[in-house]
């Protein structure tokens, strides 16, 4: 297969499952402003509903800061320049927009994720609600870079439950992986 | 006390504290890169304000008005953080008032102001509807 005949169908794969963009690799957080303005541009041509767009680029901007600031494989210790390996896919299918997120985490980071997020899978709308409201008001340095409740922000604007998973990776790593619905 | 003023740039909020008129407005989008960095200085300035004796007597007021469109899960922690500054000074005696705008189209802004409103007693906060010119 030449080198044309193979990105063409990688190509055409990513848009029969209606990609809209997908990036793997380094993130950071001048990337994330990029996508997220194309993404919006893209929206705003395509007529999207107001309101639909908001949540979908709030989703967005949600996974992508995760994956930035929590990702277990990253070039940079920690801010101002952060590059965290990771992949961010924006699609939509015949109902709905989807935001899907994958990136390395360590075991331990691992399980409390997975622990937080079936705790939300549980809830229902308004519990969700009730939650972030509590999670807001709970005293707390403004260093803990939010993230408890990037969570929740994502789990409140899609439309559907919260798909994810992990996958081994090594012995200490795991891939894990975040789909949501808008 | 020298007064705070950030412009808004493409992912942080006009950002204005003018003691002298006793005021504060927040307007816009904001995402920024590191929420504690941006919102940080705005933080201690407003906490030192407020707990500065001129403030304390029930004579004092302040006002505190917000337009914003779009705002991450950081950015809504230190919106929060500096809510709960303002009522604390209303329980001291500061008359506090915030006026929440949003365009009536927008859903989240709306619920967001909703949501930050059932969490004051003593400072008063009012949802205000744009209108199409925006004001």
């Amino acid at each position: 297969m030449s080198i044309a005949d193979e990105h063409f169908d990688f190509q055409q794969r990513m848009q029969a499952q209606g990609v809209i963009f997908s990036f793997v690799g380094y993130l950071s957080e001048g990337i994330l402003f990029s996508l997220g303005e194309s993404l919006r541009e893209k929206m705003r041509l395509d007529a999207t509903d107001a309101n639909v767009a908001k949540r979908v680029f709030s989703i967005f901007v949600e996974q992508v800061q995760n994956i930035i600031r929590y990702s277990a494989e990253r070039l940079e210790p920690g801010p101002p320049a952060e590059l965290s390996s990771g992949m961010v896919t924006v699609g939509r299918d015949q109902t709905h927009f989807f935001v899907v997120c994958g990136n390395l985490v360590g075991r331990t980071e691992g399980r409390e994720l997975e622990r937080r997020l079936r705790e939300l899978a549980e809830m229902d709308k308004a519990s969700i609600k009730t939650y972030y409201r509590e999670k807001l008001r709970e005293p707390g340095p403004l260093e803990s870079r939010g993230a408890n409740i990037g969570l929740i922000e994502i789990a409140r604007r899609s439309s559907r439950p919260i798909e994810f998973g992990f996958a081994e990776a090594s012995q200490d790593r795991a891939f894990f992986c975040l789909k949501a619905y808008i | 006390m020298d007064s705070l003023y950030f412009p808004q740039t493409e992912r942080s909020p006009l950002l204005e504290l003018d003691f002298a008129k006793r005021r504060m407005r927040i307007e816009g989008e904001s995402y920024p890169e590191n929420a504690a960095a941006f919102f940080g200085p705005v933080l201690k300035s407003l906490a030192h304000y407020l707990a500065s004796p001129a403030q304390d007597g029930s004579s004092s007021q302040f006002l505190v008005d917000l337009r914003m469109a779009y705002f991450n899960s950081s950015s809504a922690k230190a919106l929060m953080n500096i809510f709960q500054l303002l009522e604390s000074a209303a329980r001291r005696g500061v008359r506090i008032q915030i006026n929440w705008y949003y365009h009536p189209d927008d859903e989240t802004m709306m619920e967001f102001g909703e949501d930050f409103g059932e969490d004051f007693e003593r400072a008063r906060f009012s949802l205000c509807v744009l209108g199409e010119d925006g004001e």
